[in-house]
């Protein structure tokens, strides 16, 4: 154990923490808003967020050019290359998301299947995407070349702030913006809101049900592909097996915060990030699940519905 | 007086903002039949809630052959004897009339997994006990012939009828039905308050939620009102019959009760 | 397909049902007859390109058997959720690795430590978090599975992620040697073992904790009206489920011989639990049938080498679309006919 490391330099890993958390935060948006209006957890998210990274990769290789071996890009030609990767991430994902509602939840949901028989639909289409890209990918890990050159912004508090993670933490606040603003202002936000606050009256309302989820699963799989685009462009590599933990630790947060609920998802994503950061540098990387798993339990045995308290409408996001 | 079987001290609901119950004072006389009426929302339902441990009440005190139910989980209540049915039918729709009714009456069985798995002798015992109650409880519902049906393809009344005796398997002192009559056309009321007699002639206690007037004038022994949460009346049934009060809660207008 | 299969089991049910006794108990030892010379059949069909169909019949086919089965009383008998199943398999082939290759103790000494440990790890994690919802069980149970394997690979007492090597195969039994090279004797334990945990649940589920986990399942609210100890039910069903995975783990990596945290990973679980609702959900042929199909099914196609467990994901989506009850549903019969028909519904009976 080492705590001289965590008192030494905390205010760096608070700061590492809140990019981590910022992308856990993102993607447990995904799964909290499916959870809002299908009640069911969405097993196939965590590869929603896989795809993402790949969407960002092939958009930086083929369509943008750059290569592993450039220099980084400089001036505006860094910034296009930087939106056009942002925005193929999250169309990417955000595809795979509806496409992965109309494989496996369309149809169970219509015949009124159980719980049970829509997860493993759903952990049958994560299984086919997972491996699918194995096969693409020959199982081995892709390189995402860097696009901006990483440096040192400012130095606070005994901590190097990095310019890479000040933009992930400032765009993924302007992204969950976007979203409270959609949820809360659009129509078809209002509609999300009425199906998860109760389906049979939102349907006697005329709001259209199947267009809601779409545009649910949708919404969450921007947000997963905004995560996956910050998360490659920080740890510039991924693989078919990418979706797994962050999957894990992004469900973890949602039910932290109380699933259900955007606030909470959003909070649970920062507090977690912040949580792994702190204790891996006091026990070691290897532990650091173990203890987000404890603290899971805990919060879920003291407030079983977790922090914030579980239902989509009770935020008022 | 016979002796008091149970009995809510003040007791206060609230859920929220929402008052369910206010400050309610009932007793409950052992081998009476004590009908619960008032109005659609006036709080019944919680009454039955806060007794057998669903809602643990805000305030007051409810006392059991002088034990306290506060705090008691809900399985511990039923042990304790008190058992209830549901205004909206909750049986166990996958299971047969038969397992319905031995569900309830494997309360008194000892054996567990272990004697299960092994057929000790006492697990076999306590299984033999426990169909034969089964049995006779569908036979005095006059269920016997629905034994081997599933609780969800039965008749309305007989879900009805299945969920009285599950209750009664659990051998309570106390049976609490929450309108059991509801759905019921004039010929079934009259067969059930007549069964609801025999329970109580059988040497049962009945705290009764009923809407329907005339069945409650001819089977209660005493009748408490509840209006917003409130007692409001709480007498002999031709008493609270003609009380002014209850009529202007109950009916909204005065009008002919009976 | 599903109308063959729903057929068969109607009959094959209502057949049952009809026969006296003696005829059961016949049947009932043909069946077994056949399990325990599957080893022997030697049919191109069956046979399994890249691994010996001996071998496939002990692992993947056997064990996923065994382990669906006590997964079904967790999830398909009382609706808990369980996504971590694997963490007691694993409990109990490191208790055999460790004892194994650290005492003198054999593997019939070890079993039931294994299974002991394992039961006791489902008490630990199951008394406090039986009382969460269904969606909140899934995730800790599954985080509970990772933990295990994470505290494995970071634990060097027990090997690391090296995981433990060396593990002694059981003593002779019956005339039967326990080697690596012959996987026969090996299936023969580990049919003996499920045959013995089939007539176990199968007492139980007639019993009162098969009504309890009924109850429960349907509505766990009445079921603790109904005077039902609704958390000791749930924490019995889960550590029967532990038990069951405990004597597997111990089987396995005795056959084995080496075993490394990683064979104990999240996609275990998953496969378990696909084989239970693949199967028809709380029907315990429904899910040994699934078991076989999805244990065999990926070895039979393993001449797609490269996209075969693709096939299996894509397999699983189409199979819950078309049939989300599974293959062979649960189904209860009904006894309209039963002996109690003469009786009249006079509602006049006594009771006490
Ligand atoms: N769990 C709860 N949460 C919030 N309010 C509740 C809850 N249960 C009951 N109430 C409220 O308490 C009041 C009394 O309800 P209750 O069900 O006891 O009425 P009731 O007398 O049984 O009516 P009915 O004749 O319609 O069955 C109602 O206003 C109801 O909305
Ligand atoms: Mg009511």
């Amino acid at each position: 154990m080492d705590f001289a490391l965590l008192r030494d330099a905390f205010w760096g890993l608070t700061f590492d923490g809140l990019a981590l958390g910022a992308i856990y935060a993102l993607i447990s948006l995904g799964y909290t808003l499916v959870y809002g209006v299908l009640r069911l957890i969405n097993f196939a998210h965590s590869e929603v967020f896989m795809i993402g990274t790949f969407g960002a990769l092939v958009a930086a290789s083929g369509i943008m050019g750059v290569k592993v071996e450039d220099d980084p890009r400089t001036g505006g030609s860094m910034i296009l290359t930087l939106v056009v990767c942002l925005i193929a991430a999250m169309l990417a994902s955000a595809f795979t998301a509806v496409a992965v509602e109309f494989v496996a939840y369309r149809r169970l949901r219509k015949r009124g299947a159980t719980k049970l028989a829509t997860l493993i639909s759903a952990i049958g289409v994560s299984i086919s995407l997972v491996e699918f890209f194995r096969i693409i990918t020959h199982s081995l890990p892709r390189e995402f070349p860097r696009i901006m050159e990483k440096s040192f912004l400012f130095h606070f508090a005994g901590a190097d702030i990095r310019n890479d993670k000040v933009i992930v933490i400032v765009a993924a606040g302007l992204m969950m913006v976007a979203l409270d603003q959609f949820i809360s202002k659009s129509r078809l936000g209002k509609g999300i809101r009425a199906v998860s606050m109760d389906e049979n009256t939102a349907t006697l309302m005329g709001v259209n049900i199947n267009r809601v989820i779409t545009v649910t699963f949708f919404a969450g799989g921007l947000m997963a592909g905004a995560a996956a685009f910050f998360y490659i462009l920080t740890y510039e590599n991924t693989s078919f097996k990418v979706g797994f933990f962050l999957g894990i630790s992004a469900f973890t947060a949602a039910v932290l915060g109380g699933i259900g609920n955007l606030r909470g998802a959003l909070f649970g994503g920062f507090v977690l990030g912040l949580m792994e950061t702190y204790t891996s540098a006091v026990f070691g990387t290897a532990w650091k699940a173990v203890i987000s798993f404890i603290i899971l339990v805990l919060v879920l045995l003291i407030k079983p519905t977790g922090l914030f308290g579980e239902s989509i409408t009770q935020a008022r996001v | 007086m016979s002796e008091v079987l149970l009995e809510l001290k003040n007791v206060t609901m609230k859920f929220g903002g929402v008052t369910a119950l206010n400050e309610v004072n009932v007793q409950v006389k052992k081998g009476e039949i004590l009908a619960l009426i008032g109005p659609n929302g006036a709080g019944k339902t919680t009454i039955f809630n806060v007794i057998t441990g669903v809602y643990k009440p805000t305030s007051g005190e409810i006392n059991f052959n002088g034990k306290s139910l506060i705090g008691k989980k809900r399985h511990q209540v039923t042990k304790m004897g008190i058992a209830r049915t549901f205004q909206n039918i909750r049986l166990f729709g996958e299971s047969t009339a038969l397992e319905n009714v031995v569900t309830g009456a494997d309360i008194h069985s000892k054996s567990g997994v272990i004697g299960a798995i092994f057929g000790t002798p006492r697990s076999r015992r306590e299984e033999k006990a426990a169909l034969d109650r089964g049995l006779e409880l569908l036979e005095f519902m006059g269920l016997r012939k629905r034994a081997g049906q599933l609780g969800k393809n039965l008749p309305y009344g007989d879900q009805r009828r299945l969920e009285i005796a599950r209750a009664l398997a659990t051998n309570p002192q106390l049976v609490l039905l929450d309108e059991p009559a509801a759905g019921f056309n004039p010929a079934e009321k009259v067969a059930l308050a007549e069964t609801i007699k025999r329970i109580r002639d059988a040497g049962y206690t009945v705290l009764l939620i009923e809407h329907d007037m005339s069945l409650i004038m001819g089977i209660s022994d005493r009748v408490v009102v509840i209006d917003f949460g409130t007692k409001i009346a709480d007498d002999l049934p031709s008493v609270v019959q003609n009380d002014p009060r209850v009529i202007e809660a109950y009916l909204g207008a005065p009008a002919d009760a009976s | 397909m599903s109308k063959v299969t729903f057929n068969l089991r109607d009959k094959g049910a209502q057949f049952w049902d009809k026969s006296p006794r003696w005829r059961r108990v016949l049947l009932s030892v043909i069946f077994i007859a056949i399990c325990y010379a599957l080893p022997f059949l030697n049919n191109p069909i069956l046979n399994t390109p890249g691994s010996d169909f001996q071998s496939v019949l002990f692992y993947p086919v056997g064990m996923y058997v065994m382990m669906a089965i006590g997964l079904n009383i967790v999830v398909g008998k009382s609706g808990l959720l369980d996504l971590g199943y694997v963490a007691f398999f694993a409990i109990g082939a490191y208790t055999m690795a460790v004892l194994g290759t650290k005492t003198s103790l054999n593997f019939w000494e070890i079993l039931p430590i294994g299974v002991g440990l394992a039961m006791l790890s489902g008490v630990l994690l199951g008394t406090p978090t039986l009382r969460l919802r269904g969606d909140y069980l899934a995730i800790v149970t599954m985080g509970f599975g990772e933990i295990v394997r994470i505290v494995a690979v970071n634990t060097s007492a027990i090997g690391g992620s090296r995981g433990i090597a060396g593990i002694p195969t059981p003593p002779p039994a019956f005339k039967a040697k326990f080697t690596i090279l012959d996987p026969k004797p090996y299936y023969w334990l580990l049919l003996t073992f499920t045959l013995l945990i089939i007539w176990m649940v199968r007492r139980l589920a007639a019993r009162r904790p098969g009504r309890a986990w009924d109850a429960i399942r349907q509505d766990d609210d009445v079921a603790q009206l109904m005077g039902i100890n609704t958390r000791r039910s749930k924490v019995w069903a889960f550590v029967l489920g532990a038990a069951v995975a405990g004597v597997g783990g111990v089987i396995y990596a005795s056959q084995i011989l080496s075993i490394v945290p990683d064979q104990f990973n999240l996609n275990v679980s998953i496969l378990i639990l696909a084989c239970v609702v693949f199967g028809g959900i709380g029907n315990l042929w429904g899910v040994i049938v699934g078991a076989v199909i999805l244990a065999f099914t990926p070895e039979r196609i393993r001449f797609l080498s490269q996209p075969r467990i693709l096939v299996f994901g894509m397999a699983l989506v189409i199979m819950m679309n078309l049939r989300p009850d599974g293959m062979l549903p649960k189904k209860k019969r009904e006894h309209l006919e039963a002996d109690w028909d003469h009786v009249e519904e006079s509602g006049e009976g006594e009771i006490k």
